[in-house]
């Protein structure tokens, strides 16, 4: 079943076409990513998925409904974690709440069960600006989770943490995935990097430049965890570097 | 005894000027908040109300103080309505910068983190009491400091403002308490209370607003609260002077709009970015007011008198007196360039001792030179010219600063290699002058005059003409023959509201005519070749 719809997309900045009628899906416990050179408009393309920024033409649709704006099922992982340095960190996992009706306390004891779950327990009251990079981006997480969304959009949220952070971080998100721990039903991530997007997705969508539109859905149904020396794990990284570069 | 009933008058005296300080300073903060965060949200607003901002920043409000009194005093007598308009007239001097401060930081967000207020779904007030608000505060408080050295200066002035008639005088403030001193003679007094308002300057300092900054930092780490003291005379150290924030830098820093992912794109590509169409607002904007302010001074000339030759002699009066306080304040201007340049140079440069000049500096220029008028009017009292004289040392005395730290203010921009570049190919004597130590500091000079000559108009008003009715008797200790601050104080005592408008809207278009054409055309010119 389809829970995110992307339908032809296309979008301009001012006389720039930057994509033109994107179209893919992501269905039921399905991790997309979307890889594509940079500046294609990726990060564009997962703002308009979550209602951050209308296209020009064509429609997103969540389970069939079309998304004008953000809506709470559909949330969103920053690049830049997208924290608020003058709120403590339990502050900053309850902004993710600040649309549910629960009351002040019940938010509270929701974001400190998310922060203890994240191994974040003890930073509840010190600022983010304290915490390493990829503390920073599991309240990112948190924070996205809060609400329980069904969908939930990342944006590069490994590129601003060191790689042995990242690993960590990608195989945390994969374990709760997967073992339905959380009310997450779809990830779509958008990468640069090929190798990520390999361990992680079931489904790549390979994009290309100026203006951006889709060269290529690759599927991909390799076991988890996925080992990066694996023979099948590399021939699927050549290929889909050979697409991104031909 | 007698000494300890003096100092505890000095205190009463001295409550009063910080409780009209800091009654001003809380509406300027509020004030501030609001349209700050309001204009940087709100695009349509932004091109309306910083415009109208930019311009009200430069002008010498003080110059309207007469006006102000007369339309509040007018209305609300007594001791309320006198202390309402210095109260109001000290928020003119304060809410400027602190509006820029808030648009400022609001305007610099990272667009992720409006799109986090967006995904979350927060409320107005939400995003109002988590983000703008919370976003600002740091800045706000910067801008706050800044704006309290401002207003003791029109504290001052305004407290020792009088003319002829003693309803227009406040009776108790350190502004009044030290003239009424100095006027008497006593010079040693005069001397303890000018140490007790540095003293309060300094406390103020240091228990209100260094609390306040480290409170609002945007990093609130542990460490910094602790160094709570060394953080402190390090601030003490930091020169904060009034900057002028041209609007034009604003819509630099403005186009953070959704598309500005795009931009990226469009930039490398080379397409145009909507700067200009901004730009252009802002020139009509500009054009409105001038042609509003150009309307309503013939409506004010058609109010006066139906004959038009009596119309003319009105405005020849106020041309005559405006032309003779430009020559007076341009003059002085002239005396603080031959000052301020190369002690610039030197601190910027030269000396290794710059902190220590800095403090002693800070310290000096957080005395109003208005608070020195009543002591230089009678020093001077039998120097040929004096009243000339009087006026003169209290302009150069009340821009001085204003330029030497507008242009320390711009050091940072100043780099390193430069000064390495200039020892390795041995630049020295006039060329090292020429072609690096006066050309480094021009942008810095640029927004340093301007806020200096603003101060030194605001002076005018009691640097022309001064009175001495805070001490019961309405002597004229002294007073320029022709000038705007003569003129003004004359059409307050005589109650002739129109002519102190028509002499205002005067003052108000020349300073726009200066501004945009020499100012802003000099500062624009450089911002292009040094950026």
């Amino acid at each position: 079943m389809d829970i995110m719809q992307v339908e032809d997309v296309s979008y301009s900045f001012g006389a720039l076409k930057i994509m033109e009628d994107i179209s893919f899906s992501s269905q039921m416990d399905q991790f997309v990513s979307l890889i594509g050179p940079s500046g294609c408009g990726k990060s564009t393309l997962l703002r308009i998925m979550a209602g951050l920024i209308k296209p020009d033409t064509g429609k997103v649709l969540y389970r069939g409904k079309e998304v004008v704006e953000p809506i709470k099922e559909i949330s969103f992982v920053f690049q830049d974690f997208g924290l608020l340095p003058w709120l403590t960190n339990l502050e900053n996992v309850k902004i993710g709440l600040s649309a549910s009706d629960m009351d002040d306390d019940k938010k509270t004891e929701v974001a400190k069960k998310l922060l203890a779950k994240f191994k974040l327990d003890g930073f509840e009251n010190s600022y983010p600006n304290m915490l390493s990079g990829g503390m920073k981006q599991r309240i990112g997480v948190a924070r996205a989770i809060a609400s329980e969304p069904r969908v939930l959009l990342m944006d590069e949220p490994f590129s601003s943490v060191d790689e042995l952070t990242a690993e960590t971080l990608r195989s945390d998100i994969i374990h709760m995935l997967k073992s339905n721990d959380i009310s997450v039903n779809t990830v779509v991530m958008v990468t640069h990097n090929v190798e990520e997007a390999v361990e992680l997705s079931d489904k790549i969508v390979i994009l290309s430049n100026k203006p951006s539109h889709v060269k290529e859905i690759k599927t991909v149904e390799l076991k988890h965890p996925r080992s990066r020396r694996d023979p099948e794990f590399m021939d699927l990284v050549d290929h889909v570097y050979g697409v991104l570069t031909e | 005894m007698a000494i300890l009933d003096f100092v505890v008058s000095l205190l009463v005296d001295i409550s009063f000027s910080w409780m009209r300080m800091l009654i001003a300073l809380l509406a300027s903060i509020l004030l501030g908040l609001a349209i700050g965060i309001f204009a940087a949200r709100n695009e349509r607003a932004e091109k309306i109300v910083m415009p109208i901002i930019d311009i009200l920043q430069t002008l010498p409000i003080l110059a309207f103080f007469p006006f102000v009194i007369y339309i509040i005093v007018g209305s609300l007598p007594g001791y309320v309505g006198i202390n309402i308009a210095v109260i109001f007239l000290i928020i003119t001097s304060m809410v400027w910068n602190i509006i820029f401060g808030a648009f400022e930081a609001v305007k610099t967000l990272p667009l992720e983190v409006s799109e986090v207020s967006k995904m979350y779904r927060m409320n107005g007030l939400g995003r109002l009491r988590k983000i703008w608000i919370p976003a600002s505060m740091p800045k706000v408080v910067e801008q706050a400091m800044l704006s309290w050295s401002i207003g003791l200066f029109y504290l001052v002035t305004s407290e020792i403002f009088s003319t002829a008639n003693s309803t227009y005088t406040v009776k108790y403030g350190i502004g009044v308490a030290l003239t009424n001193l100095a006027l008497s003679g006593n010079y040693f007094e005069y001397a303890v209370g000018i140490g007790i308002f540095i003293l309060f300057v300094v406390l103020t300092r240091a228990l209100l607003f260094a609390p306040l900054e480290t409170f609002f930092s945007p990093y609130n780490d542990q460490k910094q609260r602790k160094h709570r003291f060394s953080n402190f005379m390090h601030r003490l150290k930091t020169p904060k002077f009034p900057k002028i924030h041209w609007h034009i830098k604003m819509i630099d820093l403005g186009h953070h709009n959704h598309s500005s992912r795009g931009a990226n794109a469009a930039s490398i590509a080379g397409a145009a970015k909507p700067t200009t169409k901004a730009g252009l607002m802002d020139k009509r904007v500009y054009a409105l007011l001038a042609v509003a302010a150009a309307l309503l001074l013939l409506l004010l000339l058609y109010r006066i008198g139906i004959i038009s030759n009596q119309d003319l002699g009105y405005e020849y009066d106020v041309l005559v007196a405006l032309a003779a306080s430009f020559a007076r304040i341009w003059l002085a201007f002239a005396v603080i360039l031959v000052v301020s340049v190369p002690a610039s140079v030197y601190l910027i440069f030269m000396t290794k001792h710059r902190n220590a000049y800095v403090t002693l500096f800070q310290v000096l220029a957080s005395i109003p030179a208005t608070i020195l008028l009543p002591l230089i009017a009678l020093e001077l009292r039998n120097a040929p010219y004096h009243n000339e004289l009087v006026a003169f040392v209290i302009f150069v005395l009340s821009g001085l600063w204003y330029v030497i730290f507008g242009t320390m203010s711009n050091r940072n921009a100043i780099q390193s290699s430069m000064l390495e570049a200039k020892k390795v190919f041995g630049v020295k004597g006039i060329k090292a002058w020429r072609y690096i130590y006066l050309q480094a500091i021009v942008p810095g000079l640029i927004t340093g005059a301007v806020t200096c000559i603003a101060a030194e108009w605001n002076a005018s008003i009691v640097a022309e003409h001064f009175t001495s009715t805070a001490l019961g008797n309405g002597n004229v200790i002294t007073s320029v023959g022709i000038g705007m601050g003569t003129y003004l104080d004359a059409q307050l005592t005589a109650g002739n509201y129109w002519l102190m408008a028509l002499a205002l809207i005067n003052l108000t278009v020349m300073i726009i005519l200066i501004n945009r054409f020499l100012w802003k055309r000099a500062y624009n010119s450089v911002a292009k070749v040094y950026k």
